[in-house]
């Protein structure tokens, strides 16, 4: 009887913090705060210009073109993780293997392609920082990809450490599919600053 | 004499109206280089999938077989749409495309992609029931797995750098050997 009043706590828990935060992106995203804090990160912006990172950038442009494959590479390897798990929660491929199996291994390789799509996007992000600041599809490309994070870390991944079965199987498509989505909109916002700044 | 052919023919398509419409319609040209890159992302998402299972870092547990033939068909559609609107990159950009040395080295690679993949496929059939559950496969294919993600890492790289301008006809030295690597043409008029 405590072992359910304590599960039951903590998922009451964990849909509060994502009420609140819900709340507060809300209450930062339509008011006044939004603004003033996109004017406050631009000396933060051209700060990053200045960083060995950003020097780097600006200066070889080879180095920085480089980089740019190498985002691209760690893109596909967390997409084809993305895909290859989302896929076999929508019944496409392995139905043969258990879900838990390729989730798991699945959700390694992912880690590894967002560790690298970071740390190159930083680079290229200090490179060009005074340039992207003023593009609205950075801003829309940061949003999606600090969703996509969210999504995985405090949705996805907690979600379906519980026993698949135990999960309404239209609930296991709707995380699968908005997953999809999520990555997609990261991975062409992504390409479409690339145009936004020529 | 083939760089003065392959100019004739960049020209030739430069001429065409369809040619001059995509590269200055910006979105349905930025659309279809989105299209190039994600599909890109599909189709060497599943190749890597396949690689790195191979190399034993991914998916250990499931038969090797079943990696390679399920996300083979993903990776086949992934690569032919990035083949179809790559030509479509290429035909709005014709002559500056057909004179780019990174252009000319990717496709290289991607011959040498071509050839890796058969022999892979070619080598894994004959041998994969003997090591179908094994964590690793065995030297020849991690070889030519190491092979394949080496190529397209190399491919991206050279795609990615077509984009920059540093040796293109235009502006070089016509005593830079960066030109014969071009393959510009002495007078060159259009770029």
């Amino acid at each position: 009887m405590s072992a359910l009043g304590s599960t039951s706590s903590t998922s009451y828990g964990k849909t509060i913090t994502v009420a609140v935060l819900l709340f507060i992106l809300l209450t930062f995203s339509f008011t006044d705060l939004r603004y003033q804090t996109w004017l406050r990160l631009y000396e933060f912006f051209l700060w990053l210009e200045t960083t060995p990172f950003g020097v780097i950038g600006k200066t070889w442009g080879a180095v920085f073109a480089v980089v740019e494959a190498i985002h691209l590479l760690a893109m596909a390897l967390l997409g084809g993780a993305v895909i290859v798990g989302d896929a076999r929660l929508l019944g496409w491929l392995f139905i043969d293997v258990p879900a838990r199996e390729i989730l798991d291994k699945a959700h390694k390789v992912f880690v590894v392609g967002l560790t690298v799509v970071l740390i190159t996007g930083i680079f290229m992000a200090c490179g060009v920082a005074g340039k992207i600041y003023w593009l609205p599809v950075f801003w829309y490309k940061m949003l999606a990809l600090a969703t996509g994070i969210f999504f995985v870390f405090f949705i996805r991944r907690p979600l379906l450490r519980h026993p698949l079965e135990e999960i309404h199987p239209r609930v296991t498509k709707l995380i699968a599919i908005s997953s999809m989505l999520l990555w997609f909109t990261v991975a062409a916002t992504g390409r479409w600053i690339g145009f936004a700044g020529s | 004499m083939i760089n003065e052919l392959i100019y004739d023919f960049a020209i030739w398509l430069d001429d065409s109206a369809w040619s001059t419409l995509l590269h200055e319609s910006y979105y349905m040209y930025n659309w279809v280089e989105s299209i190039h890159v994600l599909t890109l992302v599909v189709c060497l998402g599943m190749l890597f999938m396949i690689d790195l299972r191979m190399l034993g870092y991914a998916l250990p547990n499931v038969p090797a077989s079943n990696i390679a033939r399920r996300l083979n068909m993903p990776m086949l559609i992934g690569f032919a749409i990035m083949f179809i609107t790559g030509i479509l990159l290429f035909y709005a950009v014709p002559v500056r495309t057909s004179q780019s040395v990174w252009f000319r080295v990717k496709m290289i690679l991607l011959v040498a992609c071509a050839v890796n993949a058969y022999l892979f496929h070619r080598r894994m059939n004959e041998s994969v029931s003997s090591w179908d559950h094994d964590t690793k496969a065995p030297d020849r294919i991690r070889f030519g797995a190491i092979f394949s993600l080496g190529f397209w890492s190399l491919v991206v790289i050279c795609g990615r750098l077509v984009a920059y301008d540093w040796f293109d006809c235009e502006y070089t030295d016509s005593d830079n050997f960066s030109q014969l690597l071009s393959g510009c043409i002495a007078g060159q008029e259009r770029f």
